[in-house]
């Protein structure tokens, strides 16, 4: 009703959902980042809220934010961060990134080298095990000494060094 | 100046390419975020430390070329024009955000477009690189390939536990975020992007609209692309994205079958109507472009439209925006006056080639 005027307006379902009188609201951001992070963390954890409040105080050293100011951001400062908040992050990334917590992708050049040893040993001892559970004590011993090689080359840095 | 190359096209010359699936797949593009180690991230850096980024940054990549065989510009955030700076985001060479920014930032690009990469966006490193149709492994290729000439010569920031690390949470890991952009007309009029969005939703991918805001996907073109970085393998992450595009792929061509067998003449008329209205219309609206654009681009790829060419959708998508527009005009242009400078742009490039497809003609008779 306008002026006493009756208006009839039939839209079809397209132009009524643009119509929708919330749409302006949802423009600005439903859910962001941050909010999410501080509501997860400050509502879900279980844990006494002093507990909470001495994890929210945890600063990094190199730039001097603290845990709750990251939570608040939504954002890291530094690169270090991650180091300072090692123990929190867990929890945060399972939610972030559908349970996962640890890298498995590429690592860069020297990173990549030191990984690949790890694996290489690690591999090298579940096969001795494997050894030893068959029996077959020769190879065992093989594998042992295989795997203590790759951990002296790991000791020093990854450096392919030859006559060990 | 270099730069007005990447300003005065709207039509980047990566995107002249056909890749596979281009009938739906309209682009794909690979992004990795990276940072250095000594340096805080560009939330918390002092004007001192970004300076000393994107010098160190850009002089790595410009030394680069040769290996990359590219040839790479280098462009200076604060030394454009705001409008100049809107019309990269439109081509989507930079993010609004390192447009907006104040902090000493730049931008490297291929003389195709295909490879972009900036310095002080949200991370110290975000490099990206686009290709025609589905082409995530190439395009990942490349992106490694330049990642792994980075690394050689400068400290990335990496951890054992939690991989590359990023500004924000959900990069950390791989860094990498792939997508794919897919024109979905036949799944949109029949009303099934909402299902198809909330699957989606499930494995870890997101959709979403490219062009405008708000949630209406103008010219039916979506983004899907990988929400976890962390504890997937790139190939993994790269792998995923692959098959589910595949089958989107082939859900939109069931759809257009369908259409087609089911209301091929209501489905003609409305495409041709497009045509008309694009060819003929005095006043276009952002709105309303998109979706004559896509009528169009659709009635192309089925073959129900012959002599328009295929590029019109990315083409004019791109030019149609508020930046373009007023680039083109040469002037400030309030949104009644961009309606009608978009109507007369868009009737202009499709005379053009109406007239290609005259002299064409005349050889022929």
């Amino acid at each position: 009703m306008h002026n006493g005027d009756h208006f009839e307006r039939n839209y079809c379902e397209v132009c009524a959902n643009s119509l929708h009188p919330f749409y302006e609201e949802y423009k600005q951001d439903p859910l962001s980042l941050h909010q999410l992070l501080s509501n997860w963390f400050n509502h879900s954890e279980q844990q006494p809220v002093q507990q909470r409040m001495d994890t929210a105080e945890v600063v990094c050293e190199e730039c001097g934010w603290t845990f709750q100011r990251f939570l608040n951001e939504g954002k890291f400062g530094c690169g270090s961060c991650y180091n300072s908040f090692r123990v929190q992050l867990p929890s945060v990334f399972k939610r972030l990134h559908n349970g996962n917590t640890t890298h498995v992708g590429k690592a860069p050049g020297a990173f990549g080298e030191i990984l690949e040893l790890k694996k290489r040993i690690e591999a090298t001892r579940v096969q001795m095990k494997e050894a030893v559970q068959a029996e077959n004590f020769e190879e065992a011993a093989k594998l042992r000494d295989e795997a203590r090689k790759l951990e002296s080359k790991l000791a020093t840095g990854g450096d392919e060094t030859h006559g060990d | 100046m270099v730069i007005e190359k990447f300003l005065d096209n709207s039509l980047s010359s990566w995107m002249a390419g056909r890749g596979e699936h281009s009938d739906i797949v309209m682009s794909t593009r690979i992004r990795l975020a990276r940072n250095l180690t000594g340096y805080r991230f560009p939330l918390a850096f002092t004007e001192d430390e970004a300076h000393r980024i994107d010098q160190s940054i850009s002089a790595t990549l410009l030394d680069a070329s040769e290996e990359l065989q590219m040839n790479i510009s280098s462009v200076q955030i604060k030394d454009l024009s705001e409008l100049n700076r809107q019309v990269l985001v439109e081509k989507h060479l930079i993010s609004p955000k390192l447009a907006n920014s104040r902090i000493e930032g730049s931008v490297l690009l291929s003389e195709d477009e295909s490879v972009s990469v900036m310095i002080n966006e949200e991370d110290h490193i975000r490099m990206q690189c686009l290709f025609p149709g589905l082409q995530i492994e190439e395009a990942y290729a490349l992106a490694d390939k330049i990642d792994r000439i980075l690394e050689k010569e400068l400290s990335y920031a990496f951890d054992e536990q939690f991989g590359y690390l990023t500004s924000c949470p959900t990069n950390t890991g791989t860094g990498l975020r792939a997508s794919v952009m897919m024109h979905l007309p036949a799944l949109t009029m029949s009303k099934q992007m909402n299902r198809i969005v909330t699957i989606i939703s499930r494995l870890g991918m997101v959709v979403r609209g490219i062009y405008g805001e708000g949630s209406e996907a103008l010219g039916n073109v979506y983004q899907v692309s990988n929400q976890t970085t962390l504890g997937k393998t790139e190939e993994d992450i790269l792998a995923d994205l692959q098959s589910i595009t595949e089958q989107i792929i082939q859900k939109e061509k069931e759809a257009r079958s369908a259409l087609l067998k089911h209301s091929a003449n209501t489905l003609e008329d409305r495409l041709y109507r497009s045509l008309g209205t694009l060819s003929y219309a005095r006043i276009m609206t952002t709105e309303e472009a998109g979706k004559c654009l896509s009528d169009v681009r659709l009635g192309i790829d089925m073959g129900l439209i012959q002599d328009v060419d295929v590029t019109i959708l990315n083409e004019c998508m791109v030019f149609m925006q508020p930046g373009f527009l007023q680039k083109f005009a040469g002037a400030t242009l309030n949104t009644s006056e961009r309606d009608m400078f978009r109507a007369k742009l868009i009737r202009e490039r499709l005379q053009k080639m109406g007239e290609k497809r005259i002299t064409k003609g005349e050889e022929l008779a």
